[in-house]
Protein backbone atom coordinates (compact mmCIF):
# COMPACT_ATOMS: atom_id res chain seq x y z
CA UNK A 1 0.00 0.00 0.00
CA UNK A 2 1.51 3.33 -0.93
CA UNK A 3 2.42 5.42 1.80
CA UNK A 4 -0.24 8.22 1.03
CA UNK A 5 -3.04 5.69 1.27
CA UNK A 6 -2.22 3.92 4.22
CA UNK A 7 -3.52 5.29 7.41
CA UNK A 8 -2.07 6.19 10.57
CA UNK A 9 -4.32 6.05 14.03
CA UNK A 10 -3.72 9.15 14.47
CA UNK A 11 -4.18 10.65 18.01
CA UNK A 12 -6.75 12.65 17.85
CA UNK A 13 -8.73 9.70 16.32
CA UNK A 14 -12.32 9.33 18.10
CA UNK A 15 -12.99 6.40 20.60
CA UNK A 16 -15.30 5.00 17.65
CA UNK A 17 -12.28 4.66 15.61
CA UNK A 18 -9.86 3.36 18.00
CA UNK A 19 -12.92 0.74 19.30
CA UNK A 20 -13.61 -0.03 15.85
CA UNK A 21 -10.15 -0.99 15.31
CA UNK A 22 -9.45 -3.11 18.59
CA UNK A 23 -12.93 -4.97 17.73
CA UNK A 24 -12.27 -5.78 13.58
CA UNK A 25 -8.17 -5.86 13.65
CA UNK A 26 -7.21 -7.05 16.99
CA UNK A 27 -10.28 -9.13 18.85
CA UNK A 28 -10.55 -11.87 16.15
CA UNK A 29 -6.52 -13.00 16.76
CA UNK A 30 -7.50 -13.47 20.54
CA UNK A 31 -7.47 -17.74 19.89
CA UNK A 32 -3.70 -17.48 18.03
CA UNK A 33 -2.86 -14.94 20.71
CA UNK A 34 -3.85 -17.13 23.68
CA UNK A 35 -2.11 -20.32 22.16
CA UNK A 36 1.22 -18.40 21.51
CA UNK A 37 0.67 -17.07 25.38
CA UNK A 38 0.03 -20.73 26.78
CA UNK A 39 3.01 -22.22 24.53
CA UNK A 40 5.21 -19.73 26.04
CA UNK A 41 4.42 -19.59 29.39
CA UNK A 42 3.42 -22.99 29.63
CA UNK A 43 0.29 -22.28 32.50
CA UNK A 44 -3.12 -20.94 31.39
CA UNK A 45 -3.04 -18.33 34.61
CA UNK A 46 -0.01 -17.14 33.20
CA UNK A 47 -1.27 -16.94 29.50
CA UNK A 48 -4.17 -15.29 30.77
CA UNK A 49 -2.70 -12.44 31.70
CA UNK A 50 0.14 -12.22 29.04
CA UNK A 51 -2.87 -11.79 26.93
CA UNK A 52 -5.01 -9.49 28.99
CA UNK A 53 -1.35 -7.19 29.51
CA UNK A 54 -0.59 -7.67 25.33
CA UNK A 55 -4.59 -6.45 24.43
CA UNK A 56 -4.27 -3.57 26.92
CA UNK A 57 -0.94 -2.53 25.47
CA UNK A 58 -2.12 -2.76 22.37
CA UNK A 59 -4.86 -0.36 22.75
CA UNK A 60 -2.62 1.99 24.32
CA UNK A 61 -0.30 2.29 21.61
CA UNK A 62 -2.96 2.26 18.36
CA UNK A 63 -1.83 4.71 17.44
CA UNK A 64 1.34 3.27 15.87
CA UNK A 65 -0.64 0.28 14.39
CA UNK A 66 -0.69 1.19 10.96
CA UNK A 67 -4.24 -0.30 9.65
CA UNK A 68 -4.07 -2.35 6.83
CA UNK A 69 -0.76 -3.75 7.66
CA UNK A 70 -0.81 -7.71 9.42
CA UNK A 71 -2.14 -7.05 12.82
CA UNK A 72 -1.99 -10.18 13.88
CA UNK A 73 2.37 -10.14 13.54
CA UNK A 74 1.61 -6.92 15.23
CA UNK A 75 0.19 -8.06 18.44
CA UNK A 76 2.41 -10.94 18.20
CA UNK A 77 5.69 -8.45 18.67
CA UNK A 78 3.78 -7.03 21.84
CA UNK A 79 3.33 -10.34 23.03
CA UNK A 80 6.35 -11.88 22.67
CA UNK A 81 8.12 -8.57 23.72
CA UNK A 82 5.92 -8.78 27.20
CA UNK A 83 6.49 -12.54 27.63
CA UNK A 84 10.52 -11.67 27.81
CA UNK A 85 10.45 -8.15 29.61
CA UNK A 86 7.58 -9.15 32.57
CA UNK A 87 6.89 -13.20 32.66
CA UNK A 88 10.56 -14.69 30.97
CA UNK A 89 11.67 -14.11 35.12
CA UNK A 90 8.94 -15.64 36.76
CA UNK A 91 8.25 -17.92 35.00
CA UNK A 92 6.67 -20.96 36.34
CA UNK A 93 8.28 -22.86 33.57
CA UNK A 94 10.52 -25.61 35.60
CA UNK A 95 14.37 -25.39 34.66
CA UNK A 96 15.37 -27.42 32.68
CA UNK A 97 18.53 -29.57 33.69
CA UNK A 98 20.14 -29.49 30.16
CA UNK A 99 18.80 -25.93 29.57
CA UNK A 100 22.37 -23.31 30.13
CA UNK A 101 24.04 -26.27 27.89
CA UNK A 102 21.91 -26.20 25.07
CA UNK A 103 21.80 -22.38 24.85
CA UNK A 104 25.01 -22.35 25.05
CA UNK A 105 25.59 -25.04 22.28
CA UNK A 106 23.03 -23.85 19.89
CA UNK A 107 22.16 -20.26 20.63
CA UNK A 108 25.31 -18.40 19.01
CA UNK A 109 23.94 -17.73 15.65
CA UNK A 110 27.35 -17.99 13.68
CA UNK A 111 28.35 -20.71 16.06
CA UNK A 112 30.69 -23.25 13.33
CA UNK A 113 28.29 -25.98 11.70
CA UNK A 114 28.51 -29.19 13.01
CA UNK A 115 26.70 -31.72 10.41
CA UNK A 116 23.62 -32.81 12.59
CA UNK A 117 21.87 -35.57 10.88
CA UNK A 118 19.85 -36.83 13.24
CA UNK A 119 18.44 -40.77 12.62
CA UNK A 120 14.99 -40.62 12.74
CA UNK A 121 11.95 -41.30 9.73
CA UNK A 122 8.64 -39.67 9.26
CA UNK A 123 6.71 -42.77 9.45
CA UNK A 124 8.17 -42.57 13.45
CA UNK A 125 7.07 -39.06 13.82
CA UNK A 126 3.75 -40.08 12.12
CA UNK A 127 2.83 -42.58 14.37
CA UNK A 128 3.18 -40.10 17.37
CA UNK A 129 0.64 -38.50 18.80
CA UNK A 130 -0.08 -34.82 19.45
CA UNK A 131 0.81 -35.09 22.92
CA UNK A 132 4.05 -36.54 22.19
CA UNK A 133 4.96 -33.75 19.50
CA UNK A 134 3.77 -31.52 21.86
CA UNK A 135 6.36 -32.55 24.75
CA UNK A 136 8.77 -32.59 22.70
CA UNK A 137 8.20 -29.01 21.55
CA UNK A 138 7.54 -27.95 24.61
CA UNK A 139 10.54 -29.45 25.60
CA UNK A 140 12.75 -26.71 23.77
CA UNK A 141 14.76 -23.71 24.79
CA UNK A 142 11.95 -20.75 24.44
CA UNK A 143 13.41 -18.91 21.84
CA UNK A 144 13.88 -22.47 20.00
CA UNK A 145 10.15 -23.20 20.79
CA UNK A 146 8.92 -19.07 19.61
CA UNK A 147 10.44 -19.68 16.26
CA UNK A 148 8.89 -23.08 15.50
CA UNK A 149 5.46 -22.22 17.04
CA UNK A 150 5.21 -18.78 14.67
CA UNK A 151 6.65 -20.61 11.82
CA UNK A 152 4.69 -23.88 11.52
CA UNK A 153 1.57 -23.43 14.04
CA UNK A 154 0.81 -19.82 13.09
CA UNK A 155 2.45 -20.25 9.47
CA UNK A 156 4.16 -16.69 9.70
CA UNK A 157 6.51 -15.67 6.39
CA UNK A 158 10.04 -15.24 7.53
CA UNK A 159 10.03 -11.44 6.75
CA UNK A 160 6.98 -11.12 9.46
CA UNK A 161 8.90 -13.44 11.81
CA UNK A 162 12.06 -11.27 11.45
CA UNK A 163 9.82 -8.26 12.13
CA UNK A 164 8.15 -10.61 15.48
CA UNK A 165 11.45 -11.32 16.93
CA UNK A 166 13.28 -8.32 16.12
CA UNK A 167 16.24 -10.13 13.97
CA UNK A 168 17.11 -10.09 10.36
CA UNK A 169 16.10 -12.89 7.90
CA UNK A 170 19.20 -14.50 7.62
CA UNK A 171 18.63 -15.17 11.89
CA UNK A 172 15.62 -16.65 11.31
CA UNK A 173 16.63 -19.01 8.92
CA UNK A 174 19.45 -20.18 11.23
CA UNK A 175 17.71 -19.95 14.16
CA UNK A 176 14.44 -22.45 12.40
CA UNK A 177 17.46 -24.00 11.57
CA UNK A 178 18.57 -25.32 14.96
CA UNK A 179 15.31 -25.13 16.33
CA UNK A 180 14.24 -27.82 14.11
CA UNK A 181 17.16 -30.00 14.37
CA UNK A 182 16.74 -29.39 18.03
CA UNK A 183 13.01 -31.07 18.19
CA UNK A 184 14.06 -33.78 15.61
CA UNK A 185 16.86 -34.71 18.02
CA UNK A 186 13.96 -34.80 20.95
CA UNK A 187 11.47 -36.11 19.07
CA UNK A 188 13.93 -39.01 18.14
CA UNK A 189 14.67 -39.70 22.36
CA UNK A 190 11.21 -39.81 22.92
CA UNK A 191 10.50 -42.06 20.20
CA UNK A 192 13.58 -44.98 21.57
CA UNK A 193 12.19 -44.12 24.75
CA UNK A 194 8.96 -44.89 24.03
CA UNK A 195 9.64 -47.88 22.02
CA UNK A 196 9.24 -46.64 18.72
CA UNK A 197 10.57 -48.45 15.63
CA UNK A 198 12.88 -45.27 14.65
CA UNK B 1 19.63 -46.47 9.35
CA UNK B 2 19.37 -47.89 5.64
CA UNK B 3 19.64 -51.68 5.63
CA UNK B 4 22.23 -53.15 3.05
CA UNK B 5 19.67 -54.12 0.81
CA UNK B 6 18.32 -50.83 0.74
CA UNK B 7 21.47 -49.18 -0.12
CA UNK B 8 21.66 -51.94 -2.67
CA UNK B 9 18.81 -50.85 -4.42
CA UNK B 10 19.15 -47.45 -4.26
CA UNK B 11 22.32 -47.86 -5.97
CA UNK B 12 20.76 -49.86 -8.57
CA UNK B 13 18.20 -46.86 -9.38
CA UNK B 14 20.87 -44.43 -9.65
CA UNK B 15 20.31 -42.84 -6.04
CA UNK B 16 22.83 -41.48 -3.71
CA UNK B 17 22.74 -43.26 -0.14
CA UNK B 18 25.23 -39.91 1.07
CA UNK B 19 24.91 -36.63 0.48
CA UNK B 20 27.91 -34.81 0.38
CA UNK B 21 26.83 -31.46 1.35
CA UNK B 22 23.97 -31.88 3.48
CA UNK B 23 23.94 -29.11 5.76
CA UNK B 24 23.11 -26.73 2.48
CA UNK B 25 20.42 -29.30 1.69
CA UNK B 26 19.08 -29.01 4.99
CA UNK B 27 18.22 -25.53 4.67
CA UNK B 28 17.32 -25.67 1.15
CA UNK B 29 14.23 -28.20 2.15
CA UNK B 30 13.28 -25.87 5.00
CA UNK B 31 13.01 -23.10 2.70
CA UNK B 32 11.36 -25.13 0.01
CA UNK B 33 8.47 -26.53 2.68
CA UNK B 34 8.40 -23.10 4.23
CA UNK B 35 7.74 -21.52 0.92
CA UNK B 36 10.34 -18.93 1.31
CA UNK B 37 12.84 -20.90 -1.23
CA UNK B 38 14.40 -18.67 -4.07
CA UNK B 39 14.09 -19.23 -7.58
CA UNK B 40 17.59 -20.79 -7.39
CA UNK B 41 16.91 -22.92 -4.45
CA UNK B 42 13.72 -24.10 -6.19
CA UNK B 43 15.66 -25.19 -9.38
CA UNK B 44 18.16 -27.12 -6.92
CA UNK B 45 15.66 -28.46 -5.80
CA UNK B 46 13.86 -29.72 -8.58
CA UNK B 47 17.00 -31.12 -10.56
CA UNK B 48 18.54 -33.09 -7.35
CA UNK B 49 15.72 -34.25 -5.17
CA UNK B 50 14.68 -37.14 -6.57
CA UNK B 51 18.70 -38.41 -6.84
CA UNK B 52 19.60 -38.17 -3.25
CA UNK B 53 18.32 -40.62 -0.12
CA UNK B 54 19.38 -38.62 2.84
CA UNK B 55 17.43 -35.46 1.30
CA UNK B 56 14.67 -37.56 0.07
CA UNK B 57 14.63 -38.45 3.87
CA UNK B 58 15.07 -35.36 5.25
CA UNK B 59 12.37 -33.44 3.03
CA UNK B 60 9.85 -36.11 4.14
CA UNK B 61 10.86 -36.11 7.79
CA UNK B 62 10.40 -32.03 8.07
CA UNK B 63 7.50 -31.97 5.85
CA UNK B 64 5.79 -34.49 8.41
CA UNK B 65 7.00 -32.89 11.88
CA UNK B 66 5.70 -29.37 10.40
CA UNK B 67 2.15 -31.21 9.30
CA UNK B 68 2.03 -32.47 13.15
CA UNK B 69 2.72 -29.11 14.87
CA UNK B 70 -0.29 -27.62 12.50
CA UNK B 71 -2.42 -30.29 12.71
CA UNK B 72 -2.33 -32.65 15.80
CA UNK B 73 -1.46 -29.95 18.68
CA UNK B 74 -4.73 -29.11 21.17
CA UNK B 75 -5.63 -25.75 20.09
CA UNK B 76 -6.92 -23.82 22.80
CA UNK B 77 -10.03 -21.19 22.61
CA UNK B 78 -9.15 -18.02 24.79
CA UNK B 79 -11.35 -18.12 27.57
CA UNK B 80 -14.67 -15.84 27.47
CA UNK B 81 -14.14 -14.35 30.57
CA UNK B 82 -10.55 -13.19 29.65
CA UNK B 83 -12.04 -11.72 26.52
CA UNK B 84 -15.09 -9.99 28.92
CA UNK B 85 -12.24 -8.78 30.86
CA UNK B 86 -10.03 -7.14 28.27
CA UNK B 87 -13.42 -5.13 27.11
CA UNK B 88 -14.47 -3.91 30.91
CA UNK B 89 -10.97 -2.60 31.28
CA UNK B 90 -11.42 -0.88 28.13
CA UNK B 91 -15.01 0.68 28.67
CA UNK B 92 -16.11 -1.75 25.57
CA UNK B 93 -19.02 -3.32 27.51
ZN1 LIG C 1 21.56 -34.45 -0.79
Amino acid sequence: MPVAMSKIVKEESTDDQRYHIFNKEFLPHIDSMYNFAFRLTMDEDDAHDLVQDTYLKAFRFISSFEQGTNAKAWLFRILKNSFINDYRKRSKEPAKVDYQEIETTYNSEEGGEVQQTVDLRAHTVQDMIGDEVANALNSLPVDFRTVIIICDIEGFTYEEMAKILDIPIGTVRSRLHRARNLLKEKLKNYATSMGYDT
Amino acid sequence: MMSNSSVDAANKAGIKTSCENHEKCMRMIQAILDGEATEEEKNHFRDNMDVCMPCINEYHLVKCIKESLCNRLERKTCPENLINTIKLKLDLL
